[in-house]
């Protein structure tokens, strides 16, 4: 149950996030413009630090006016970029305003207590942090910029997609340009400093590249993307409670991953039946010559390198230990053994001492200092034991290895090289 | 008679330039903590000039020097460093320098460890090339005040050895130092005394050597690897344990974030107290005694607000 309460907020807060910035990434990449949220965010975080500065508090109103007086500004210079750019990219001022604003803010906050802390907090965000107030901010901020584009959506899209025509039609394009800009630096400024930087790019990038791939339309787009994003979110925020890891970086990676799907799945939908039995041939065979030549540097790696690490051995070791068995005498089975469970031994033996360390600063009686340096001499002489009899196991794996080259890497390499000229 | 009065004068002049041009060969110590610092002081007095490097308002750890750093240390006679790679930068800037006696083991050279009994010690490598395998052990040790006069011991002895002439001085100042300490580490036990043994947690592992010295029990941390941010099963456990052992404060430094802490104390009704882990990082920590009124006291005040 606190497990679900958790994670809820900031579920919820994703799939608003994943909502208004997919609708935004459609817009970003038809513009080509990829690292514009980047640029935004930070220059809204250079007004934040001026405000901070000022001594006014991170998160109060007098804050947020600061923000947002830098991005309407950063907006300005963004709107005004696409007619400079002749030479050179938009991309160009993008990056330029990004370098700048990051290092300016580094400048006057290395000045401020706590200054390091604070830009890192507005980059790198935290989403579990995120609370129901949070959350409803969000719905009702979202909720306007999202009804100001539904009202001017045919200009928005005319200029993203097709800006050339925009421009016959006589629509003012600064102006466009600029409200664009704004909208999306208000957006920006309020999801970066809840999810951070890295997080926002994904939301931003990835559910829209992905809608892109499979569709033309804008409406399939956005439920594509949608779809995607929500999806991922889920599989990423879950993976992170299941495998104990950062959030924000789980979920960053569970998006890299629904594109690679997205784009590995293509050939399957949306074409005819042709098509998909040749792409599954095509499959097939990229699979079978993935495989044989993975199991021919295997077996060259081992052949040349035996003592060198075996990803593959130790894979296949880890998942059956038996594996190593029939290369080693007696003996050294024996002392393989042992040398494992004595270094299980004395690896408690030192928690143990440990353990009793950290206890006695507050239970019992104190330690004095000659029994803390006699504790610790203990625990280093325990550790040193313990990579001892580590070092004794790789010993003995490296002669099982030995004898495995000419059992097993000469052979591997051989047949999978047949096996190729076979298919040719 | 004029001529009497020119003598009187003259040694009256000289006697008055005297303390003027001993104050002008000060010894110059460059720390690269403010903690250091503020011990250097109380041993040297007026006869050190000192400046520590890392803002205590920051995480030294990842300090990165600016160029007047390097200034500092070519004017420097001596320099005192924490060790245990809690401020490795020092050594790197040193590369720099051209003076010898900078350099390790030179006697211009401390690093303040030398002596403390560690906690938290683990063996580093496997088959050293040469002598005992060395360990690196936790390495927030000024932070249990009784190691002060093994730290002061040290920079006594380095100070003795750049300034023979001056050895009375350094040691009588070392020990009134310690006299004043004495008293009042037992007034800081007894402050505490009531809450021994209470649980905490702490943002991150930085003290458990105050934690030792005044009883306190840290069960757990918010954010076990520095910069790594928690998990949702790290911190949903967290919550768990924390409402088992009735933790009812969270220990953060003024440098780390909020939003966690903040978040484990909503949903467990501990209040967060915000400790400074060196003189300065505070503005009421001026300095190294005053550090620990300031730690105590916040302490303190937070357990019994929150009982």
């Amino acid at each position: 149950m606190e497990t679900v309460q958790f994670l809820l907020v900031a579920f919820l807060v994703a799939m608003l996030l994943t909502g208004i910035h997919t609708y935004f990434g459609i817009h970003v990449l038809s513009r080509n413009i990829i690292f514009v949220d980047l640029a935004l965010a930070q220059i809204s975080a250079l007004g934040a630090t001026v405000a901070f500065m000022f001594g006014y508090l991170p998160q109060s109103p007098a804050a947020y006016a600061y923000s947002l007086l830098f991005t309407l500004a950063g907006a300005v210079i963004l709107s005004l970029s696409r007619s400079w750019t002749g030479r050179i990219s938009q991309e160009t001022f993008i990056g330029v305003i990004y370098v700048i604003s990051a290092a300016a803010a580094f400048l006057l906050v290395d000045k401020a207590p706590q200054g390091a802390e604070h830009i890192r907090q507005l980059l790198v965000g935290s989403i579990l942090t995120a609370t129901r107030e949070d959350l409803f901010n969000l719905l009702a901020l979202y909720a306007l910029v999202a009804l100001f584009h539904w009202l001017f959506r045919e200009r928005f899209l005319l200029l993203s997609l097709s800006p050339r025509e925009a421009r016959q039609q006589g629509l003012r394009v600064w102006l466009w340009d600029f409200l664009f800009y704004a909208s999306f630096g208000v957006v920006v400024t309020s999801s970066v400093a809840i999810a951070g930087v890295l997080l926002v790019f994904s939301f931003l990038i990835i559910p829209a590249a992905i809608g892109i791939i499979y569709s033309a339309d804008i409406s399939v787009r956005l439920l594509i993307g949608w779809t995607a994003g929500t999806v991922a979110s889920a599989i990423g925020l879950g993976a992170s409670y299941y495998w104990d890891l950062p959030t924000g970086a789980a979920m960053v990676c569970a998006f890299g991953v629904a594109l690679v799907l997205a784009a590995l799945a293509k050939p399957w939908f949306f074409v005819s039946k042709e098509q998909r039995r040749q792409a599954h041939d095509k499959t097939r065979s990229a699979l079978i010559i993935a495989i044989l030549a993975a199991s021919f540097l295997s077996g060259a790696w081992l052949t040349f390198k035996p003592h060198a690490d075996q990803p593959l051995l130790d894979a296949l070791e880890a998942w059956y230990p038996a594996i190593r068995a029939p290369f080693l005498t007696n003996e050294e089975r024996e002392i393989f053994q042992q040398a494992a469970v004595s270094a299980a031994n004395v690896q408690a033996q030192a928690q143990q001492l440990n353990d009793r360390e950290r206890n006695s600063r507050w239970q019992g009686a104190e330690l004095s200092d000659e029994e803390v340096r006699k504790i610790s001499s203990y625990v280093q002489s325990f550790q040193e034991m313990q990579k001892g009899e580590e070092f004794v196991q790789r010993e003995i794996r490296n002669k099982a290895r030995e004898r495995q080259r000419w059992v097993v890497g000469i052979p591997l390499m051989l047949i999978s090289y047949g096996l190729f000229l076979l298919r040719r | 008679m004029a001529a009497s009065f020119a003598l009187t004068l003259a040694f009256a002049v000289f006697t008055l330039l005297l303390p003027a041009a001993a104050g002008a060969e000060k010894i110059k110590v460059v720390t690269t903590t403010s903690d250091l610092r503020s011990l250097v002081e109380l041993v040297g007095g007026a006869r050190v000039e000192a400046a520590h490097l890392a803002a205590p308002s920051q995480d030294t750890e990842v300090y990165e020097p600016r160029p007047q750093d390097l200034q500092k240390l070519r004017n420097a006679d001596m320099v005192i460093k924490i060790g245990l790679d809690y401020d490795l930068w020092i050594d790197t800037l040193l590369k720099n320098i051209t003076n010898a006696d900078l350099r390790r083991g030179g006697k211009g050279y401390l690093d303040a460890s030398t002596g403390v009994a560690l906690l938290e010690m683990r063996a580093t490598g496997f088959a050293p090339p040469v002598g005992h395998s060395h360990g690196a052990g936790n390495p927030h040790y000024w932070l249990d005040p009784v190691n002060a006069e093994i730290i002061t011991g040290g920079i006594m002895e380095a100070l003795d050895r750049l300034d023979p002439a001056n050895a009375k001085l350094y040691e009588g100042n070392r020990a009134a130092f310690l006299r004043q300490l004495k008293t009042k580490i037992d007034a800081w036990k007894t402050r505490l005394a009531p809450f021994s043994g209470r649980p905490v947690v702490a943002y991150h592992n930085s003290w458990p050597y105050f934690a030792r010295r005044f009883r306190l029990n840290i069960i757990d941390y918010i954010e076990l690897k520095p910069g790594i941010p928690a998990s949702p099963s790290h911190l949903a456990g967290l919550v768990k344990k924390m409402k088992q052992a009735g933790v009812k404060v969270i220990i953060k430094q003024p440098f780390e974030p909020e939003q966690i802490p903040k978040m484990l104390a909503d949903k467990t009704g501990a209040i967060v107290v915000s400790l400074a882990p060196s003189v300065g990082s505070v503005p009421q920590a001026g300095d190294y005694l005053s550090l620990f009124d300031y730690n105590i006291n916040a302490l303190a005040a937070a357990f019994a607000a929150n009982l």
